[in-house]
């Protein structure tokens, strides 16, 4: 059982008493950001980067993946109950849950979203117990010339497949893109585009990006609704599901387990992509699909289901091969590096306390998330009333310190408001931030690469094409370019929405 | 043409145009840097590639300026936020100057008593909570040298 005992070691790491606070510290926060309309988890997780710099390692990585996976169960809460999602991927559950809850059956819909949510979260850590150390055993062999068309194969997928207009997004990535070139060149070291200041030549460092367009970006949006008060109490009911509930729910279950990991895995698919596709499946599996839109449990079961196994199952580019597949994904790559951890193929062989730790605390956290999403529910709805004028103020104190204490330079706190300035109106004019901030990761990745295969095919541009692997990539981004443009010029017209655009304050 | 409708597509010429101006600027300082060749690439090749692709996008975008949905009006609202950010800004001008107690405490009081409109026992509760919160935090807990002037 060679290959099993570093995951059982794994276990040996989980239940270190200090990692299992941070466990039960991140899925607590991640439920408190899930169930909070503003700040989504790519945001929390940046505001926290400079506070888990201090923290071991291991623990603060658990602590993160907590937040993010414990952030799908809270993003329910207030997407079934109010009609206000939480959390983006937590959109599609909206239309029926809040039909449930309309018919006074909301903890049902509550319930079976966290039994869903569990078993979809613990099969996708199953899967990624077998699939993940597989992928980084064929990607030892990747070279330069492969990762140039993976990190570009992932930021096309962000743009294409991400929600809001293709157009901005690519135009947001060259701007991530432009942003990570500033300093010094990787290779020589000639200083860039750092208008002769000191501060500029070590490069904009990765956390004051993402705190300032992630995190003061979101505060600042948020301030517009600061004055709104916070909803009244609602009666939840009985959370858990009756045995007809169950019966209906068990076929979506199942189909947005496997949805949500395959989607999961996919650059720029993630949690909300899966949760949009089940919803999609589930309608189409129905029998009576005319009970959509009604308060079709199927409709809950399946979205929450998926969009928990994608959050798992999207750290398997970023623990095995080092690409990030999505925004939040961005941030967590962020915080190894800030640990200086490199995420790559060899993570698994060099570092397998942190690799199983965090993959198997996730077990561990379903587990507390499945009894604070039951049993403790009512503490996080009471939760729903902390007015968004207190919470405000001290979020954005949290990023401005942890800034500070990054680099103990204030020229970061201007930094970081200035970013969250453009962050702001990058919201306000349609812009989404995300891939921004992934393409400013992917862009150092992607220069040195870039650069390594040049001098490898001694400047032939041709030399891709002479690698099969990279070569088959090159042919995934002519694919998925062709079908964006065929799809741009079919829908000349059509302003592009994403399918619940009247729902409102998805604001992740 | 609604009014709404061409309020975004403003909005969305001038957010284009932004990026095409720097794209240049930035492709015009990446030539100076020396761009090489592809077999040996100078500092400013990978910039000057990167800026090009951002020109060339934000130029068919400011063509293309149709709403695409997820614009929104600057309305009363953005005037709370340029007020937030300025005290961001005055917060980092004083932070290393007079230490991070004064600073916070003022910071707290402007955004939940000015911004936020709450009540002055609200505004007081909170405010000294939430810095002795952040002084535990910070500089008890993590040990982190923050200028401060108050100490145990």
């Amino acid at each position: 059982m060679g290959f099993l005992s570093p995951v059982i070691a794994g276990f040996g790491v989980v239940f270190q008493p200090q990692n299992l606070l941070y466990c039960l510290l991140g899925v607590t926060l991640g439920m408190l950001v899930g169930v909070l309309p503003g700040l989504g988890p790519a945001a929390t997780i940046a505001i926290l980067l400079p506070v888990t710099y201090n923290i071991e390692p291991t623990s603060a990585i658990i602590m993160l993946a907590g937040i993010f996976y414990g952030a799908q169960y809270g993003g329910t809460i207030t997407s079934v109950l109010l009609r206000l999602p939480g959390e983006a991927s937590s959109v599609v559950t909206a239309i029926d849950g809040y039909e449930m809850t309309k018919q006074g059956r909301g903890g049902a819909a509550l319930g079976i979203s966290a039994i869903g949510s569990f078993i979809g979260g613990t099969v996708a850590i199953v899967v990624v117990t077998f699939v993940a150390p597989l992928v980084a055993g064929f990607a030892l062999d990747f070279g330069p010339a492969e990762y140039t068309m993976l990190a570009l194969l992932g930021i096309l997928m962000v743009t294409t497949l991400g929600t809001g207009s293709a157009g901005k997004s690519l135009l947001m990535a060259t701007v991530g893109l432009l942003l990570a070139t500033i300093g010094q060149d990787p290779l020589i070291g000639t200083p860039r585009l750092a208008f002769g200041s000191d501060q500029l030549l070590d490069g904009i460092d990765f956390v004051i990006i993402a705190m300032g367009v992630f995190g003061v970006g979101e505060i600042l949006y948020n301030l517009e609704s600061l004055r709104d008060k916070p909803p009244g109490p609602v009666t939840v009911g009985s959370v858990y599901p009756s045995r007809q509930d169950l019966r209906d729910s068990r076929g979506a279950i199942g189909r947005g387990s496997v949805v949500g990991f395959l989607l999961g895995i996919l650059p720029g698919g993630g949690a909300t992509m899966s949760s949009m596709v089940a919803y999609a499946v589930e309608r189409k599996a129905a029998k009576k699909p005319e009970t959509f839109g009604k308060g079709a449990i199927q409709a809950v079961a399946g979205p929450e289901t998926a969009n928990n196994a994608a959050a798992t199952s999207s750290f398997i580019p970023l623990l095995s091969l080092g690409i990030p597949a999505n925004a939040t994904m961005a941030v967590m790559f962020g915080a190894l590096l800030l640990q200086g951890i490199s995420p790559g193929p060899m993570l698994v062989k060099e570092n397998p306390e942190l690799f199983w730790g965090v993959v198997n605390s996730m077990y561990i956290g379903n587990l507390l998330l499945l009894a604070m999403s039951l049993p403790l529910i009512g503490i996080f709805v009471r939760i729903l009333r902390i007015r968004p004028a207190i919470l405000a103020p001290v979020t954005v104190l949290i990023t401005m310190i942890g800034v500070y204490t990054v680099r103990m330079n204030v020229f970061d706190m201007f930094l970081v408001v200035g970013l969250g300035l453009l962050g702001y109106l990058m919201k306000k004019v349609g812009f989404e931030p995300g891939p921004l901030v992934l393409a400013f990761v992917l862009g150092e990745i992607l220069e040195a690469a870039f650069r390594r295969s040049m001098r490898t095919f001694d400047g032939q541009l041709t030399g891709f094409l002479t690698q099969p692997i990279a070569a088959a990539l090159l042919g995934a981004i002519v694919l998925l370019v062709g079908w964006s443009l065929v799809r741009a010029a079919r829908a000349p017209n059509l302003a592009r929405k994403p399918e619940a655009e009247p729902l409102e304050s998805s604001r992740s | 043409m609604t009014s709404e409708a061409s309020y975004a597509r403003r909005q969305n010429i001038i957010a284009t145009a932004i990026p095409l101006a720097i794209g240049v600027v930035a492709a015009i300082l990446s030539w100076r840097l020396g761009v090489g060749d592809l077999a040996d690439p100078g500092p400013g090749l990978w910039p000057l590639v990167v800026s090009v692709a951002m020109v060339v996008i934000a130029a068919v975008l400011v063509v293309r300026s149709r709403p695409t949905g997820g614009e929104e009006r600057f309305g009363r609202g953005a005037v709370i936020v340029v007020v937030a950010a300025g005290s961001l800004i005055g917060y980092a001008l004083l932070f290393e100057r007079v230490g991070f107690e004064i600073p916070t405490v003022a910071l707290l009081v402007l955004w939940l008593k000015v911004l936020g409109r709450e009540s002055w026992r609200m505004t007081a509760a909170v405010s000294l909570g939430v810095s002795v919160a952040l002084y535990l935090l910070f500089i008890t807990g993590l040990g982190v040298s923050l200028p401060h002037i108050v100490a145990f």
